[in-house]
């Protein structure tokens, strides 16, 4: 999917308005092809992160490049490289949806010829077609997403940036927005999307960046960032009678004690089950099981509690990961590679 | 505060005051009534027992105050509704226990308790004239204040309405205003052509003047009805007084009227073209519009800028079939009104003609401009078409270029609409050909010059709702106040003041070359020429130097 230039690079990136630091030593890099999760509570900089990248805003200092170009003084092929969808759709009253992509298109300097079969094109890669003629100010939220998608893509950018593209959709425009942008990285655009709904942006992104506070807490691929972040791992054990559930808690209390590795047990009698967390990996766990079986104990299922990307996310966010100590990156360059 | 307090009125009332721009008026206003008066206030230690020198000071600070009102009160009802209706407030308040009568009491009640102060921070400015002597306090004080507070009234209950019926903030402004700004002057026009009141458009002239503030003014200011002659002053104190208090009571029934569900009952636009209709309905439309406003556009060529066919596709007022509607009618009454002086209809010479089409033309050009111009950059800003347009890579000078042209091709379409009346004035009179194109090219510098300060002035501001208030009275400010020192010329203005005072702008050169009576003794060319183009040129780099600062990163 990628290859081995970097297509956005941000290096030390920094902005600040007065005492208050709205992005500190943001260092990211995205290859061509991919799309990046860009996650954090409202406030924590991704917006301003975003600005930089289109050359809306100046940082303080560091450096941020979109296939060679600076962002900063490279404003006008910035302009044509990406794409940006701000969260505010911009609409213009009485204009037609196909006026709106025509003046965009023409702002963006397209031939008048081009222009006309672009429009239907990116009405049709958006799945806005049937809008054409309706005007942009009647359209639902839903609808807007679809005809900003559209103007987004009127110049054909290298790099779409998304700012909350699924804000405000229903269930079924969500998923559409979802296939939508999977469509667009198949056509190989690089992507950089913002999301509040994070089970959307699990399924579509390759690599996520989590911000904080204007600091970038983790970067990588999903499962680096699990592994990063969930270094204690949630294990259940199903049981098949109640009275196991005691003598099976004792047993792993005993064996982690052996194993000299602390884990926190608890057993649920009317679930049949034990839960207990710990720090150890796969080929350090599976001797448990053994043990277990080796006691004589009838073990249903033993499994691992999956955690998904609102997890990682909310432990990044409640600090649990390192606080405000500066962030480790596990991942920037195997994310990259 | 009591529970028995109408929230509303809580709210509105100290929203308005507790704001800044609401300071920054009542101070202004305290300072520059107490200047006026200070202006005109005797210096000399002789006692003036006729009472004119009190007269002059009172006139000085009774149109300042009338101005004051005019421009300031309709700025708040204007978007008192619609602002709310926009916030989705209102539909909160409509679920309330409270009433649509409470509602619209306690809006109402927040804005004229606004009003009130403005009122009583000029107290201490009537208080001076009064104590200077020779204004009776009961007919000339107490009049004035009585008819300020009935203009309050009104135009509190008119911008309401308005508001309720707008679907922005910004056109609640552009509407109230221009209204306010057709019954204050417009009104006065018809009479000022058919004095005197005889026959039936005498009739109808005289109670059409009775719509307008100015002549109870002017009359209590001891000058006699504008547009009376001899004694046939009938300034129709009664008969504003009645306007006034039935329209502004028709005003309300009708706003309370609408505060119900009905005002949110509004469907989407469907968005069917004419291309997509039926053969009848296709035809139809085709023979009905002159340009159908429902067809399929074709795209933007590659000769005009994007700018500003995008400004004129998304105005309203800015679609082709609005446009050769008023250009349409800008024609039909140039050629009406030369027709009537052709035929001898009436008693105007050619310059009573010139005069009054320029006056139309600078009317439309004043009302028009500050609703086409004001929003340029800030209605980018407020619906976030902003950022996407410095994200294309157009320039800041393509962007003023393709906003300036859209609003000068307009103003330009309209004045070349009055083309036909001035070259059947010169057919009447051929001599006049001269004096037709000194007025040409003086109308032609009164829409640059509004161009220039509507856009300079509206690119200040972030939110539209402001930018065309603020721009309506700087316009207006700049168009009337040389208008009210010529009605005082004589006394309490001198022949230089006032000659300097209508060089701010090019109008009165206007209907001095055309010798409209009054104008004609002041020599204004070519210097109120310079004075324009000077003034429009700092004009046009503020807003070229504003929309650069906004195209940079910050």
């Amino acid at each position: 999917m990628s290859d081995q230039q970097p297509i956005i690079e941000t290096v030390d990136l920094t902005k600040r308005y007065d005492e208050f630091t709205a992005l500190d030593s943001l260092s990211i890099t995205v290859h061509s092809g991919q799309i990046l999760g860009f996650i954090g509570p409202n406030g924590a900089g991704k917006t301003t992160t975003i600005r930089i990248l289109v050359g809306l805003l100046k940082p303080t200092s560091g450096t941020a490049r979109i296939a060679g170009a600076d962002c900063l003084t490279e404003s006008r092929k910035i302009k044509r490289l990406v794409g940006y969808m701000p969260d505010d759709f911009g609409k213009y009253s009485n204009m037609r949806v196909g006026e709106y992509l025509d003046f965009f298109g023409a702002a963006y300097g397209i031939g008048r010829r081009k222009r006309i079969v672009r429009i239907d094109e990116v009405l049709e890669i958006a799945g806005a077609t049937y809008m054409k003629d309706l005007f942009v100010d009647a359209l639902s939220r839903g609808m807007q997403q679809r005809v900003a998608i559209a103007r987004t893509l009127m110049h054909d950018p290298q790099v779409m940036i998304l700012d909350e593209p699924a804000n405000g959709l229903d269930p079924q425009a969500r998923i559409d927005m979802r296939t939508m942008l999977l469509r667009l990285a198949d056509m190989g655009k690089t992507l950089i999307v913002t999301s509040h709904i994070l089970p959307e942006l699990a399924r579509v992104c390759d690599i996520v960046a989590m911000i904080t506070k204007g600091r970038l807490r983790a970067f990588g691929t999903l499962d680096e960032i699990m592994r990063d972040i969930q270094q204690r791992r949630t294990f259940e054990i199903q049981l098949v009678d109640h009275d196991q559930v005691d003598r099976v808690v004792a047993l792993v209390e005993s064996w982690s004690r052996e194993m000299n590795h602390e884990s926190e047990v608890t057993g649920a009698t009317t679930e049949t089950m034990v839960r207990f967390t710990t720090g150890l990996n796969d080929r350090e766990i599976t001797p448990l099981l053994t043990h277990l079986v080796g006691s004589g104990e009838a073990i249903a299922q033993f499994r691992e509690v999956p955690t998904d990307l609102e997890d990682a996310f909310l432990s990044v966010a409640s600090g649990s990961h390192g606080g405000d100590a500066p962030q480790t990156q596990p991942a920037t360059q195997e994310a990259a590679s | 505060m009591s529970s028995a307090f109408n929230p509303v009125v809580q709210r509105e009332f100290f929203g308005i005051v507790r704001s800044p721009k609401a300071f920054a008026t009542l101070l202004a206003l305290t300072i520059t009534f107490s200047i006026a008066v200070l202006m005109r206030w005797p210096t000399d230690a002789t006692v003036d027992l006729s009472g004119v020198q009190s007269i002059q000071v009172f006139r000085v600070f009774g149109y300042g105050l009338l101005a004051g009102v005019v421009f300031l009160v309709p700025a708040f009802p204007a978007t008192s509704i619609v602002n709310e209706k926009n916030a989705g407030t209102l539909a909160l308040l409509l679920n309330s226990p409270l009433s649509p009568l409470s509602i619209y009491f306690g809006k109402l009640a927040g804005v004229l308790l606004f009003a009130l102060l403005v009122l009583l921070a000029s107290l201490p400015g009537a208080a001076a004239c009064y104590a200077m002597g020779g204004i009776d306090l009961k007919s000339g004080l107490g009049l004035f204040y009585f008819v300020l507070l009935l203009l309050v009234f009104q135009y509190a209950t008119l911008g309401m309405l308005i508001s309720s019926y707008v679907q922005s903030t910004d056109a609640g402004v552009r509407l109230t205003y221009s209204v306010i700004f057709a019954l204050f002057f417009l009104t006065l026009i018809p009479n000022a052509f058919f004095p005197g009141g005889s026959g039936v458009m005498g009739t109808v002239a005289q109670w059409v003047r009775y719509l307008s503030p100015v002549p109870v003014v002017m009359q209590i200011m001891g000058q006699g009805g504008l547009g009376s002659k001899g004694l046939i002053t009938s300034p129709g104190n009664m008969q504003f007084i009645l306007f006034t208090l039935v329209s502004s009571l028709v005003f309300a029934a009708v706003t309370i009227s609408r505060l119900n569900y009905r005002i949110f009952d509004q469907s989407r636009a469907q968005g069917v073209i004419t291309d997509d209709r039926g053969l009848v309905a296709r035809l139809l439309r085709r023979f009905l519009f002159i340009v159908d406003p429902q067809r399929r556009k074709p795209g933007i060529p590659w000769y005009l800028n994007p700018v500003m066919v995008k400004e004129f596709r998304c105005r309203r007022f800015g679609r082709s079939q609005w446009l050769f509607r008023l250009v349409a009618l800008c024609a039909v009454v140039s050629m009406v009104l030369t027709f009537a002086a052709a035929t001898s209809v009436t008693s105007w010479g050619t310059e009573t003609i010139g005069g009054l089409m320029v006056i139309l033309q600078v009317i439309l050009i004043v009302v028009m401009t500050p609703s086409l111009t004001s929003g340029l950059i800030s209605g980018e800003r407020d619906g976030g078409g902003w950022e996407l347009l410095r994200l294309t890579p157009l320039s800041s000078l393509k962007i003023v270029r393709g906003k300036l042209l859209s609003v000068l091709w307009t103003l330009l379409l309209v004045l070349m609409a009055t083309l036909p009346g001035y070259l059947v004035m010169i057919y009447i009179q051929p001599q006049m050909w001269y004096q037709v194109n000194l007025v040409l090219v003086c109308l032609a510098w009164t829409v640059v010059y509004t161009v220039a300060v509507s856009a300079a002035v509206g690119s200040l501001f972030r939110t539209t709702a402001v930018a065309t208030t603020v721009t309506y009275v700087v316009v207006m400010s700049l168009f009337v106040i040389p208008l009210l020192v010529w009605l005082g010329r004589g006394a309490p203005f001198g022949f230089e003041m006032v000659q300097r005072v209508l060089l701010i702008n090019p109008v009165g050169a206007a209907l001095s070359v055309i010798e409209t009576p009054g104008f004609e003794h002041y020599n204004l060319l070519p210097a109120a020429w310079y004075v324009a183009g000077g003034f429009s040129a700092l004009m046009f780099l503020v807003f070229g130097l504003k929309v650069w600062r906004l195209t940079r990163p910050v």
